[in-house]
């Protein structure tokens, strides 16, 4: 049986290497995504190993906040070093300082130093040469109030020197500094792409914001004492709200904070590679039944010459199987190349990831082989018990039938019940309080792409018929008889036009989503933004930026008020939620909210104002005391002294900047809110906001016009990132469309010999073809669209809550995807429609 | 119209083929499938190609109708030297001067029967003369059947309207590779009826391949091949003479 399997994977081998090869891109996809994050992840453990390798112990507070490797944690207060001083078998305490985000050089040319997504570190510098993270390059460490150490690596691409002064941004106002010296990480040049600004420890403790506390102390142990030893020993004289670590131990968390973040990119970028996969499968189901189709003469006879149906079935199954794992095989290697293109659009998208050796994990190659194998054995089931369902008989009749299904009542039901179950798994994981919601949303997403490519043979006459109509009117005989074939086998036009709709559908998801925050975000600043100006930090990678340009900005006599917002996390009932820091007098004069309860004002004295959905969820009331669990502080009671309607703005919860201050350890601005004094011109006026961020760099001035317009390009750039993980389901789809048509060609021989002895030339076989194609194409863009707009406004309606309050249709985008399909219809046709115009007519019409 | 005039138009020759040679094939192998023939096909005529398997007379039709290239010598449809044509000119050539009939699979399975008649003039992006039209179809026969499907027809009324799809472009030449191949008698007595009609009320001109002597015997003309050559040639043809020809000539 296996020689049959052979022969029979060797006799087809063009139209199986295109099937194999959706298979080959949907495993590179899910090796890529392995082999991107293992090496993401590679990278931090190395740094550090390379950042901890001193360190015996260390004393650090304990993690209020851990979303995705993003951990928030207080600094610990001066006095607990003196008490790990004194614990026996201590030889060396000292505490450091580490932040990220709040010490930005300025280069030379007055612009800020930018990372792709690295977080620009300010830190102190150890004293103690044991305990010595950074290497010295040139010149000497930092030792005094106006110097800083610079990593190699900004020192080179800036053209800094020992000696040279550089500003600094920091939360305070801007500083200058002399650089004294050049360090390195070890052979590294920084740290996995951050900035490094590294400053002595009473200096990093001034200008870092750490006055009397450190985010960590680091302890060597005296000889003879192991650091488990001194871990014990250090963690009962710190008690029990400090977390005491072994420098090994400190390494290992800091990576698994970091795989935190590394499994969150996998799984998003899994999500896409199995879409990919899932397109694979359709074009895997409809190979093989059109093939099967074909040689059902042939099967019938290994029926006939005593093969049993599981024979048959064993066979049909075992080249589904190599198909599978040579493709998966492939895959592998794509997976490499892969890889490397989703790096490169990661840093389109303004996040550079770390480059180092790719990491190729065992696991990997046995979960990209696994996948291909399965998935195509999955797909290939259903054609395959199709398969030896075929009498033996059939091999002794005139001609093989041609599979002409009239979807059954069966189809439908089947089909319109998934589409309904998917429907309300959608619904459920996008309106029910429920957890795993998102799990809710993706399975009923597939189900109802499921559902509705099942019953897509029974639209797809129909909608043939119609889209072919201007070509049989218009596009001559060749146009009349694409729709014909179009239309002559609906399951397989269907599936091949399903393939294409699963990517058009995310697509126009996205696309519709992407418009509907744009309209919101529009909305929104045209109805509750009464500043004038809106100040951003100039990458949007950055933490943020000085309060003092918010504070210098009020004292201004052409500004009527000024605010800047912070953003923090505070844990309800044990929930994260995000919520602003806000001066309430000037927020109040800069944002129009609309109250349903209390004042806004009133948290001058404290407290914080609640949405009114949050608080409608919780059953808050204006002057309850709600618990809040702070990063600095801990759980605290705080009073509720407004209640507003919704309003993107807003967010959810507002606190009052003197509680803000009380309980976070940074103080950094993400944005500030500007108003100008009445009568004052707008070129004074900006004028004058221009004079206070001359010293910092790192903000920029927008007007309101300017801000949306600054917010739809982000938003369009994410798009784009978004089109490039579906661009290749799309391809994957085309793919499909290629072999269909390549397939139709070889099994309408025959036909197209009749038609070309009949006096139809070349050029008119191709426009044929072409024309099939488009229709097969803008078919699955339209079911695509159709279903797209459905998830599209599903989703809107769900977000609702956290500002996504308007729904828009780009109908413009929309269109824009038809005439793509289209043209991609007309390109997916060159390769079968050359084929169909240069077979053979003798031998096509003489053949049996 | 003159006796003379009547001549001319007896004479002319629909296609012609001179000194044709085809081989297959190189060297060792090379197989002379036609063998320096020369004949004409004069219009208005149904002319029968006969001989043994192998003899080359689908070669020769299908040279003829410029389906397949000739290694030497030269053939002619109507006026028109096919050697000098290119592959698209031949194309336009057989759209417009070649009607066909094949053994089998001579329609579009998912055209109607009127579709699949109107075919070669739809891909030439021709309207049918609707007087000529009525004619042809009212001749077949199938006037009732022309909305249904290839698959709904029998193999006898596929043949006629693939006659059918042949007469209604009036072409300088009918070419049919083996017509009544696949019907049973009464089939293709329906079919050859309706030939022998179409060359002798609508003046049209058919080439006929077929190894059927009851065929043959429709014809004005039969030519016997073998080994590529033409080796015989009979007017007026019966069954039993063609039969006996055949005899002779080793089928």
């Amino acid at each position: 049986m296996w020689k049959v399997v052979i022969r029979g994977l060797l006799s087809h081998k063009l139209r199986l290497s295109l099937t194999a090869l959706s298979i080959v891109l949907g495993v590179g996809f899910v090796v890529g995504t392995y082999v991107l994050t293992d090496t993401i992840e590679r990278t931090f453990s190395d740094l550090f190993t390379q950042t901890t390798k001193g360190i015996d112990v260390a004393v650090r507070t304990k993690a209020t906040f851990n979303n995705q490797g993003n951990e928030q944690r207080a600094p610990l207060p001066a006095t607990v070093l003196d008490k790990v001083k004194d614990v026996p078998g201590v030889q060396v305490a000292e505490g450091t300082v580490t932040t990220n985000g709040h010490a930005q050089f300025v280069a030379k040319d007055g612009k800020p130093i930018t990372t792709g997504g690295a977080p620009t570190l300010g830190v102190s510098v150890h004293k103690s040469p044991q305990l010595q993270v950074v290497t010295i390059r040139q010149g000497k460490l930092p030792d005094g109030s106006d110097e800083v150490a610079m990593d190699a690596h900004t020192a080179e691409a800036h053209g800094f020197v020992v000696g040279d002064r550089v500003k600094i941004l920091l939360q305070g106002p801007p500083q200058e500094f002399r650089i004294t010296g050049i360090v390195g990480l070890g052979s590294a040049d920084n740290v996995a792409g951050a900035t490094l600004a590294a400053f002595d420890q009473e200096t990093a403790q001034t200008v870092l914001n750490r006055k009397d506390s450190y985010d960590q102390l680091d302890t060597v142990a005296a000889p003879g004492v192991t650091p488990e030893q001194l871990r014990d020993r250090v963690a009962a004289a710190v008690g029990p709200d400090y977390q005491t670590l072994t420098g090994k131990e400190l390494a290992e968390e800091t990576a698994k904070a970091v795989g935190q973040f590394t499994k969150f990119i996998n799984y998003a970028l899994l999500v896409f590679a199995f879409v990919a996969l899932f397109v694979g499968s359709f074009i895997i189901v409809n190979t093989f039944s059109i093939i099967l189709a074909q040689r059902t003469r042939e099967l019938a006879m290994l029926r006939c010459v005593g093969a049993s149906r599981r024979q048959v079935l064993g066979s049909v199954l075992g080249e589904a199987l190599i198909i599978g794992l040579v493709a998966a095989i492939i895959g592998l290697g794509v997976g490499l190349l892969i890889a490397v293109g989703l790096r490169a659009a990661f840093s389109l998208f303004g996040a550079d990831l770390p480059t180092t050796t790719m990491v190729v994990k065992p696991r990997t190659i046995i979960v990209g082989l696994v996948v291909g194998v399965v998935v195509t054995l999955l797909a290939s089931f259903m054609p395959a018990l199709r398969a030896v369902r075929v009498p033996p008989v059939s091999a002794l009749q005139e001609r093989t039938v041609t599979v002409r299904s009239q979807a059954g009542w069966l189809r439908t039901s089947i089909g319109a019940l998934a589409t309904a179950a998917g429907v309300g798994l959608l619904l459920l994981g996008l309106f029910a309080h429920i957890n795993s919601r998102v799990l809710y949303v993706g399975v009923g997403a597939a189900v109802i792409l499921l559902g509705v490519g099942i019953l897509s043979p029974l639209m797809a006459r129909p909608i043939a018929r119609l889209l072919g109509w201007p070509l049989a009117r218009w596009a001559g005989e060749p146009g009349r008889i694409a729709r014909d074939n179009a239309m002559r086998s609906p399951r397989r036009t269907a599936s091949t036009a399903a393939a294409l709709m699963i990517g058009l559908t995310l697509i126009s998801t996205v696309t519709i989503f992407a418009a509907s925050i744009k309209a919101s975000v529009t909305k929104t600043l045209d109805e509750s933004v009464a500043a004038d100006y809106i100040l951003t930090p100039s990458s949007n990678t950055s933490q943020g930026f000085s309060p003092e340009v918010a504070t210098r900005l009020a004292n201004q006599d052409k500004i009527a008020s000024a605010t800047g917002i912070r953003l923090g996390i505070a844990k309800i009932n044990g929930v994260d939620q995000q919520l602003f820091g806000v001066d309430p007098n000037a927020y109040d004069d800069t944002v129009r909210s609309v109250i349903a309860a209390g004042r806004l004002t009133d948290l001058a004295s404290g407290g914080i104002a609640v949405r009114e959905n949050v608080a409608d969820q919780h059953r808050w009331h204006v002057g309850d005391a709600v618990t809040l669990d702070f990063p600095v502080g801990g759980a605290v009671k705080v009073p509720i002294k407004a209640i507003y309607k919704d309003n993107q703005l807003n967010g959810p919860i507002l606190l009052a900047l003197a509680d803000y201050q009380r309980h976070y350890a940074d103080q950094l601005d993400v944005i500030a809110l500007v108003k100008a004094k009445s009568g004052v011109s707008a070129a004074d006026s900006r004028a004058a906001v221009e004079r206070v961020v001359a010293d910092f760099p790192n903000v920029q001035i927008k007007d309101q016009a300017q801000y949306k317009e600054e917010q739809f390009t982000q938003i369009n750039r994410t798009l784009i990132f978004f089109y490039l993980l579906l661009a290749l389901s799309v391809i994957i789809a085309f793919i499909g469309i290629v072999n269909t048509l390549a397939l139709s060609v070889m099994e309408r021989i025959r036909e197209l010999g009749l038609l070309r002895a009949l006096g139809m030339t070349k050029s008119q076989v191709q426009a044929m073809i072409r024309w099939e194609a488009v229709i097969i194409a803008v078919l699955g863009a339209l079911l695509g669209l159709v279903v797209g707009t459905f998830f599209g406004w599903t989703l809107v309606r769900a977000l609702h809550g956290v500002g996504i309050t308007t729904f828009s249709l780009p109908v413009g985008s929309l269109l824009v995807f038809v005439v793509l399909a289209a043209i991609a219809g007309v390109l997916a046709a060159i390769f079968p429609g050359i084929r169909a115009a240069h077979i053979d007519i003798l031998r096509a019409i003489t053949t049996e | 119209m003159t006796s003379e005039a009547t001549a001319t138009v007896e004479t002319a020759l629909a296609a012609r083929a001179v000194d044709v040679t085809k081989v297959y094939g190189k060297g060792e192998t090379a197989v002379r499938a036609v063998d320096g023939i020369s004949v004409g096909f004069a219009s208005q005529h149904l002319t029968a190609v006969m001989g043994p398997s192998g003899s080359g007379k689908s070669t020769l039709l299908h040279c003829l109708a410029g389906l397949d290239r000739i290694t030497s010598g030269e053939i002619w449809i109507g006026d028109i030297a096919l050697s000098g044509l290119s592959e698209r000119q031949l194309t336009l050539l057989r759209r417009k001067h070649i009607g066909f009939v094949f053994q089998a699979y001579n329609l579009l399975p998912t055209l109607t029967a009127a579709e699949n008649i109107d075919l070669p003039l739809s891909i030439a992006g021709r309207k049918p003369d609707q007087a000529w039209y009525d004619r042809v179809i009212d001749a077949v026969g199938l006037r009732a059947r022309l909305r249904h499907r290839p698959a709904e027809m029998s193999g006898g009324e596929q043949q006629r309207v693939a006659g059918a799809r042949a007469l209604v472009g009036k072409p300088t030449v009918i070419f049919a590779d083996e017509p009544t191949g696949n019907l049973d008698s009464r089939s293709s007595a329906e079919l050859l009826g309706f030939m022998r009609r179409s060359v002798d009320e609508f003046g049209q001109t058919i080439v006929m391949v077929t190894h059927d002597p009851n065929a043959a015997a429709f014809a004005d003309r039969v030519i016997f091949l073998a080994d590529g050559r033409i080796v015989d040639e009979m007017i007026e043809p019966t069954a039993e003479r063609v039969l006996d020809r055949m005899k002779s000539v080793g089928a």
